[in-house]
């Protein structure tokens, strides 16, 4: 667990910078439409009721508010909401209260979308992406993992299958063909 | 200028003939509206003008910044006389909004009012197109086009007048059905109130006390509830449904139930004994299901008419057949279980719809645990437990223990303002009778500590921004600026903790409380769906009945004669429902006080020699205008009863015969307008060979 929590919570440096006053040089302009476009699409409904950090999980643990985020958002203050931390799980529990029928993790995830874009990636990015080229999956397969899956009567991960070759070349080719492996740059893991 | 001298004049000197029916050399004056910018912003209305004056049997085209403006107005009169026109189009706004004003010219200038036709550029072409500004002006020469082509096939109508019933109906007993049938008695006028539950006062009554003055809510509303009860104009229907509907502005015929009360209003004089004799307990619905009523019962003790009412599903005798303790006890015989509903026929002038609201009760699954915690209760619950006459005499106590309880949380907006549940709306009280309720909390135990969780605070009203801070400053009421996340229980305490974000200090607080208080929006009254089947008025999507115009007509709905006040509107406080009742029994009263109405000519007509007697413009009718008779010299055949028709024209596009002619939407005229929409195609297409048409108006009209 160590392990996944330092490549999940310590990647990203959090660099917010305390201005005493927000001016216009520090709002981006059209911000919400960027969102928009990758899929956050409600976020200008938002009233800012707080329901969302109510019942998030992740805000009870670190400083992580979610209505504060979509705030961002409206705002405009696009580099806050760069230096927001990975940490959403996409559990929906915000879409499912919210009383304004938004989804402030598609929200989320639109802001990891401008964010890789913008070429803020944190590291832990880049090891998954790497395993997904290298292993098929984004988390690396180990002893201590065979270990339960065998406890739990799953099997080993069928590396030395044939088709797993093929399937791995399938990734590989969609990874590229999407253009994912030059976002996070992992060009020299792809193989064609 | 001289007073013209209209009809005649204009047609020695000018029109050649104007008796319907005949050929009519079409002479078409077009009037185009700027609406200031709303139109002109986005149509270039010279173009459409232009363009208009090229049209066959066009006479004359005008544009005008303004043309509802005296000027505009004027400006058609003038070119009616000047250029002896025979039909007019305005190109302007909806014609819902100025139909009627030009009209009027018309008359003044000597023509038949149904020779205008008005095109709408503003709602159907401006408005929707404000990005697309040359497709915009395109279709409003297409519009015009279309318009002019109709223009010309118009035929003269007259309007017909009618007498009007001097009765209002009243439909809704609480405080806006009260006011305004006391009002229209004051004016003399005949008013017929009817209430389903078995006494008047509505959900005024279960209050305690009003925002933002404090008032005691019955001890205001019962003065007026015995006044009506009173007054010789007014004939009270408690305990009463409306059946049945029929007919239309001044001559409404209504059929109302009386439901059987199993007492005999004339017999009963309130006095209680049969209550004390009963043996069967139920739970007060009045007091919200706290404290225990009979099964013969008075809702409360300031009900009108102060008549007892069994209670059927609950009464021993009526479950066994055995008891009758009540009639043993009562002196005057006024008991009698072999009551019958009785339906009672009424001839109404004009309706008033005040049938009030409900409260949104909270979800069965819901965060907030209404139906889990016990000490989770709703506004108007609290309102019976600070209430005097309730259930507890007016101590504020838990319903767990019947503590009182030293920390009071209140959680705004539950059932408004939510698109999950499909109630976007405010309803407009909560606010207020929160801060009104945190205010009697502290006055009865000045050391409750009190919060009200809310997402924005709306006292708008006047003397209601004065009580917010009255409650903030000198009773200490805290506002936490977030929605309740998380409602726990401590079984032991019974004490609930809320997770909220105080958005404002953007950090997550729990809080504990002994009580809380969910501030539930307001809801369209049950009844309301089924009145307004019967009446025929339409609601809006949030399901309060719609008015007229938000602004300038918002009592009337779209039905003549028919209007409606306070909560059936929409949610209202009480000093804006009685404002509303008073303009709605105002607005009876200019129908009533005229003493004839006049009514539409844009019925139906049904050809006698096409009609087969089919009978299916009598199912399609939605108002049961058509009627089959036989005729004397034999066979079946339709004809309209014109009061009831509507000229909506489902039975002339239904009949299998085209017997049915819908007026003003004949046939000729609406596929003349057909042929000129699609005229434009052709124009549009470069590859059409020769002369592009400026509308196929040109055969049709000549």
């Amino acid at each position: 667990m160590g392990e996944a929590e330092k490549t999940f919570l310590s990647g990203l440096h959090e660099k917010l910078v305390e201005e005493k006053v927000i001016d216009e040089s520090q709002l981006e302009p059209g911000f919400a439409k960027q969102i928009q476009k990758y899929g956050g699409k409600d976020v200008m409904t938002c009233l800012q009721c707080g329901n969302c950090t109510g019942v998030c999980p992740i805000s009870l643990k670190i400083d992580y508010k979610t209505r504060s985020i979509i705030k961002f958002c409206q705002f405009g203050l696009k580099k806050y909401t760069l230096a927001t931390r990975w940490v959403c799980a996409t559990c929906y529990r915000c879409y499912e209260h919210c009383p304004a029928d938004i989804n402030p993790a598609e929200v989320m995830i639109a802001l990891r979308h401008i964010a890789i874009r913008e070429g803020v990636i944190p590291p832990f990015i880049k090891v998954a992406a790497t395993n997904l080229v290298r292993y098929g999956q984004t988390v690396k397969p180990d002893q201590e993992i065979e270990k339960i899956r065998t406890e739990l009567g799953l099997g080993e991960v069928p590396t030395k299958a044939p088709e797993y070759s093929r399937v791995l070349r399938e990734i590989s080719v969609l990874v590229h063909a999407s253009k994912y492996d030059s976002l996070v740059g992992i060009e020299e893991e792809v193989k064609l | 200028m001289p007073s013209p001298a209209p009809h005649e004049r204009e047609s020695e000197d000018v029109t050649p003939s104007e008796s319907p029916g005949e050929s009519k050399q079409p002479r078409i004056g077009v009037f185009i509206c700027h609406c200031g910018s709303n139109i002109a912003g986005v149509v270039d209305c010279g173009k459409v003008r232009d363009e208009a004056e090229k049209l066959p049997g066009v006479v004359v085209a005008k544009e005008n910044k303004y043309t509802c403006s005296d000027l505009g107005q004027e400006e058609i009169v003038k070119a009616i006389r000047e250029n002896g026109v025979n039909g007019v189009v305005v190109a302007a706004c909806s014609p819902r909004m100025h139909e009627p004003t030009f009209r009027n010219c018309l008359v003044e200038a000597g023509l038949n009012p149904y020779l205008l036709h008005m095109v709408n550029l503003r709602e159907q072409c401006s408005w929707v197109h404000s990005q697309e500004k040359d497709a915009a002006t395109q279709k409003a020469v297409d519009l015009v086009r279309m318009g002019v082509s109709k223009a010309a096939k118009l035929e003269p109508l007259e309007a017909r007048q009618v007498p009007v019933e001097q009765a209002t109906l009243v439909i809704g007993g609480g405080v806006t059905g009260i006011q305004a049938a006391l009002d229209l008695a004051q004016m003399g006028f005949k008013v017929y109130l009817v209430e389903s539950s078995p006494s008047i006062g509505g959900r005024m009554a279960q209050l305690d006390k009003t925002f933002p003055t404090g008032d005691c809510a019955i001890c205001i509303l019962a003065p007026k509830m015995v006044e009506l009860a009173r007054h010789p104009n007014i004939e009270l229907l408690a305990y009463s449904e409306i059946e049945e509907v029929k007919g239309y502005i001044g001559n409404y015929e209504v059929k109302v139930r009386r439901k059987a009360r199993y007492v005999v209003e004339d017999k009963c004089v309130g006095c209680g004994l049969c209550a004390e004799a009963c043996p069967v307990k139920v739970d007060n619905v009045f007091d919200m299901g706290f404290g225990k009523r009979k099964a013969i019962y008075v809702p409360f003790p300031q009900a009108v008419p102060l008549k007892y009412t069994i209670d059927k599903e609950n009464c021993l005798f009526f479950k066994t057949g055995k008891c009758k303790l009540c009639v043993k006890a009562c002196a005057n015989e006024a008991i009698d279980h072999k009551m019958e509903d009785e339906l009672v026929e009424l001839k109404i002038g004009t309706i008033i719809v005040a049938t009030g609201f409900d409260i949104y009760v909270p979800m069965k699954k819901g965060v907030y645990k209404y139906w889990e915690y016990e000490n989770v209760i709703t506004a108007l619950e609290l309102e019976r437990l600070l209430n005097a006459s309730g259930p507890t005499g007016g101590h504020l106590v838990r319903p767990s223990d019947g503590k009182i309880p030293k920390r009071v949380a209140f959680i705004q907006c539950v059932g408004s303002r939510n698109k999950k549940i499909g109630n976007n709306y405010c309803s407009r009280v909560c606010c207020m009778y929160a801060i009104k309720n945190s205010q009697i909390i502290k006055e009865h135990e000045p050391e409750t500590a009190i919060a009200v969780y809310y997402n924005d605070i709306r006292a708008f009203g006047k003397g209601f921004e004065e009580l917010y801070h009255r409650v903030r400053e000198d009773y200490g009421v805290e506002f936490i600026r977030g929605r309740p996340a998380k409602l726990t229980l401590d079984p032991e305490k019974q004490s609930i903790t809320i997770r909220a974000e105080e958005t404002l200090l953007n950090k997550i607080t729990e809080r504990e409380f002994d009580l809380v208080v969910l501030s539930t929006g307001l809801l369209p009254s049950d009844g309301s769906k089924n009145i307004g089947k019967l009446l025929g008025i339409q609601t809006s999507p949030d399901g309060f009945f719609m008015e007229a115009h938000p602004k300038l007509r918002p009592v009337d709905t779209a039905v003549d004669g028919i209007f409606v006040a306070g909560c059936a509107q929409g949610p209202k406080d009480i000093p804006d429902s009685v404002a509303q009742a008073k303009a709605a029994a105002s607005s009876c009263a200019g129908i009533m006080a005229g003493k004839k109405v006049e009514i539409e000519p844009l019925t139906v007509t049904i050809d006698e020699e096409l009609c087969v007697g089919c009978g299916l413009c009598e199912d399609m009718c939605p108002y049961g205008a058509p009627e089959l008779y036989d005729r004397e010299e034999g066979g079946t055949k339709a004809r309209i009863v014109e009061a009831l028709c509507h000229g909506c024209g489902t039975c002339a596009a239904s009949c299998p015969q085209k017997a049915i002619t819908a007026r003003q939407f004949t046939d000729d005229q609406v596929f003349s307008e057909l042929v000129s929409a699609l005229a434009r195609g052709s124009c549009r297409n470069g590859d059409q060979k020769g002369p592009v048409p400026d509308g196929p108006a040109e055969e049709e009209v000549s």
